[in-house]
């Protein structure tokens, strides 16, 4: 499992738009990291630079100690799989068994190794027994957890998602949960860009916050969510959860999450 | 109090730059104009002219430049087009019109100067290839033509906004269907763009090699069309349901909103410019057209 | 006006079940009306149907009865329903003309499309930027809009065609949490200032927890709560039903959990954080 780095990586657009700003990170093997902030904050530019999607303007990223320089995306994908916000922006296969084997497939899979990939890839996003539909029957919730699927099974040590939870219900969410979980089981690294902040708080390790192109937050839940951190959040345009602001009221500490409060309470007692 | 920390933030970023207006929405205020940037009035001589107006124009323009034979026809219609191009300060834009006919202009030349059937004043030999004077002249005369064509589109694309010819057309009584295929045909594209960018890049994340062999490149032809049309029907669906939820098929006259203006000067100059190209044309055809 | 839905069942055409059973509703002027469930409930069926859309343009069969102030809006036309009921959906640059140069140009070709003389429909425009407070964006280019800015004129564009009912499906769901907050905002303000009747459709239960006054639950295209919000968001049975409680019932819950306090203490503490 492989480490990322992020040195001083700035990205200015073709038309002159800043999109970051000396940009630090580094993100050990096996790390859970949600990346919050507006729109326009740089987020998405940012994950975009792990695959080569994007290259930097300044700045390096160095994946496993080497520079992405100008390697093929097609050959990051193999580190780096990134699923974006849109599943019908990717979708393409009259079956869902073949859409899923399409990322495997472009990294040279065959036989019985790629159908196995596929299997399980299907099994994990909770969609087992659908190989034969037609992704369009399946509704919003199911394709979203399909691009997950497709990206899965490519077995990537870096997995990015990108606003996963948006437009999901419950069980969607609650399975996005455990698609982290099990990825982290495994020692991947996986990395989200989100706004939801109860989904990035309560599954995430890390939590990094992006204003205007810079990091200006970057710690566990309850640093970023704790008192000490409101006044950067605020210029943020960004609410710490009701649990955090609760638990600072009664003196707690910093409780970012419900099942935090509640031991915080317990602890007290 | 934490609370009030959120308050600001809730004010939002997009409150008016603008003063606000002295009597907002009262009851018995007089109907106000519209605003600058919706009347959008042209400025410049040529500029100010009806689309409709500058419409004839060109397509006189183009008219004549292939259909009267001879050097007068393109000639004249090079020598009105650069005119305009200068009053209405377009001139250095045009060269990027002119650019793109080389391609044309150079087979033309080629072509007719060295493979002219049946010319036999030869000016020079490269090889087994010889260039005649007769194949000169017609090549000379036939990139004038098309020079001439390309440059009075140009004129007119750069001299008259979209926006203002569908408007002009829909004062004049065009179906309100037909201008809005083609105003949002000419706006959709960009956003058919950016779709297309984001479907490009959720499948170079899957490992489709777009930057490699033509043939791994070719193998990326559905992955990447497929959502493309797929999307573009379902939004299909998506928008004809929106516009139906915004009265787009009541059945009454549209409200004009932007009106041109026009004149009997006009009026009588597209006339005089339109017989007058017919007129030249339909003459050079009967043999009859006074000038070379 | 009022809206109401009375034993409502509808099938898309073509379609082997219904995406609707028996479904009942009422919306008052200047109320909100939240609605809840699971994916593929129904929910935008719901907002389709009763925003009349749902069969005068989609098709489709329907039994029982949509009506708006009495009448029924099966017999109207859609630029009838437009004035009177308005629909937003989630993509907001799917709902946009496509054909304006500028903000103002989106806001008038409703109006414009009723054939109004151009002094109302000059005042139509005004007047919807003014409500929702977005004057400073008229002379923007629509297609360069942030989300909830895209979402707010989406919203205008509907509301300049004067209808007192509004229809909302997932408007947030595109957004951040800055948009989401400009779009609550002015439901807020349309709801208790202008009176208009809101029924919206929202993953976001924080959402409806502030804006909702009732809320209905939905699944399998049955109504299975209904209710004021206070009581349905509160309900333990919330989740099984698919539906996310929102903060304020969480902390709630997982504080007398713990068995902190009394419930009232709670609340007031809740209250007081929420000021």
């Amino acid at each position: 499992m492989i480490a990322i780095e992020i040195r001083r990586v700035g990205f200015t657009y073709p038309g002159g738009v800043r999109a970051l700003d000396s940009v630090d990170l580094s993100i050990g093997p096996g790390e859970t990291l949600g990346i919050i902030g507006q729109n326009g904050s740089g987020k998405s530019t940012l994950v975009r630079h792990l695959n080569g999607l994007l290259r930097p303007t300044d700045g390096q990223i160095l994946l496993d100690g080497t520079t992405v320089g100008r390697r093929h995306v097609a050959e990051l994908a193999a580190l780096v799989g990134l699923v974006f916000q849109d599943p019908d922006r990717q979708i393409f296969a009259g079956k869902v068994r073949t859409e899923v084997a399409f990322g495997p497939r472009n990294l040279g899979l065959r036989g019985a190794e790629l159908d196995r990939r596929v299997t399980a890839a299907l099994e994990a996003v909770g969609l087992a027994g659908t190989d034969e539909e037609n992704p369009y029957d399946l509704g919003y919730s199911r394709r979203k957890l399909l691009a997950i699927a497709s990206v899965l099974a490519m077995r990537t040590p870096i997995v990015v998602l990108d606003e996963p939870t948006t437009g999901q219900d419950l069980r969607g969410v609650a399975r996005v949960r455990s698609i982290v979980a099990a990825l982290t089981a495994e020692g991947r690294t996986v990395i989200t860009v989100s706004h939801d902040m109860r989904f990035v708080a309560e599954t995430f390790r890390r939590v990094v916050v992006m204003r205007a192109g810079r990091i200006v937050l970057d710690g566990t839940p309850a640093d970023v969510f704790g008192e000490p951190s409101w006044d950067v959040l605020a210029s943020t345009y960004l609410e710490p959860p009701l649990a955090a602001r609760v638990g600072a009221r009664l003196g707690l500490g910093s409780t970012p999450t419900e099942a935090r409060l509640v031991e915080a309470l317990a602890a007290r007692a | 109090m934490p609370a009030s920390r959120w308050a600001n933030a809730s004010s939002g970023t997009v409150r008016s730059e603008k003063p606000a207006d002295p009597s907002p929405g009262d009851s018995g205020r007089a109907a106000r104009g519209l605003p600058a940037y919706v009347l959008r009035v042209p400025t410049g001589t040529y500029r100010a002219l009806n689309p409709l107006t500058k419409f004839v124009i060109a397509l006189s323009s183009a008219l004549v430049a292939f259909g009267v034979r001879g050097w007068t026809g393109p000639l004249s219609v090079l020598v009105v087009t650069a005119a305009i191009a200068l009053i209405a300060g377009v001139s250095r834009s045009l060269r990027r019109f002119v650019l793109a006919t080389i391609p044309i202009v150079a087979s033309i030349l080629l072509v007719n100067a060295f493979l002219y059937p049946g010319a036999t004043d030869v000016l020079f030999r490269v090889g087994p290839l010889a260039a005649t004077g007769t194949g000169g002249t017609v090549a000379l005369q036939a990139t004038l033509r098309v020079l001439a064509f390309a440059l009075s589109v140009a004129v007119f694309s750069l001299t008259t906004a979209t926006d203002d010819f569908l408007a002009d057309l829909e004062c004049r009584g065009t179906g309100r269907r037909l201008t809005f295929v083609v105003g949002s045909a000419i706006r959709t594209i960009p956003a058919m763009g950016s779709r297309a960018v984001e479907i490009v890049e959720a499948q170079r994340a899957r490992g489709l090699d777009t930057e490699g062999s033509i043939r791994r490149r070719l193998r990326g032809i559905v992955p990447l069309a497929g959502p493309m049309v797929f999307g573009s029907l379902a939004e299909v669906e998506e928008r004809t349901v929106a516009l139906e939820a915004r009265a787009f098929s009541a059945p009454v006259r549209r409200t004009v909103m932007r009106t041109l203006p026009d004149g009997s000067g006009q009026r009588a100059m597209r006339w005089l410019v339109g017989l007058g190209s017919i007129a030249a044309v339909v003459a050079s055809i009967a043999g009859r057209f006074p000038l070379p | 006006m009022t809206l109401r839905l009375s034993a409502v069942t509808y099938r898309y055409a073509g379609a082997q079940r219904d995406a609707l059973t028996d479904v009942e509703l009422e919306l008052p002027a200047g109320s909100v009306l939240g609605v809840v469930g699971p994916n593929e409930s129904g929910k935008s069926t719901l907002c389709l149907v009763a925003s009349g859309l749902a069969p005068v343009v989609v098709g489709g069969q329907i039994r029982g009865s949509v009506t708006i102030d009495g009448r029924e809006t099966v017999g109207m036309r859609p630029h009838e329903l437009a004035q009177r009921c308005g629909i937003l959906f989630q993509n907001a640059q799917a709902q946009l003309s496509g054909t304006a140069s500028t903000v103002f140009e989106e806001l008038a070709f409703g109006p414009r499309n009723l054939g109004l003389p151009l002094g109302t429909v000059i005042e139509r425009v005004e007047s919807s930027l003014e409500t929702l407070g977005i004057a400073g964006l008229a002379d923007r280019d629509p297609d360069r809009l942030s989300g909830g800015q895209a979402q707010l004129v989406a919203l205008a564009a509907i509301l300049a065609l004067g209808p007192d009912i509004l229809i909302l499906d997932e408007p947030t769901s595109q957004l951040d949490p800055q948009g989401t907050r400009l779009v609550g905002e002015a439901l807020r303000r349309l709801a208790h200032e202008k009176r208009t009747g809101i029924l919206v459709v929202e993953h976001k239960t924080a959402l409806l927890d502030e804006l909702a006054d009732r809320v209905i639950v939905i699944d399998q295209g049955r109504l299975i709560r209904e209710g004021a919000s206070v009581d349905v968001l509160a309900d333990p049975a919330l989740v099984e039903l698919g539906v996310e409680p929102p903060p304020r019932v969480r902390v709630r819950s997982a504080l007398a959990g713990a068995g902190f306090r009394t419930p009232g203490e709670v609340d007031a503490l809740l209250a007081e954080l929420a000021r």
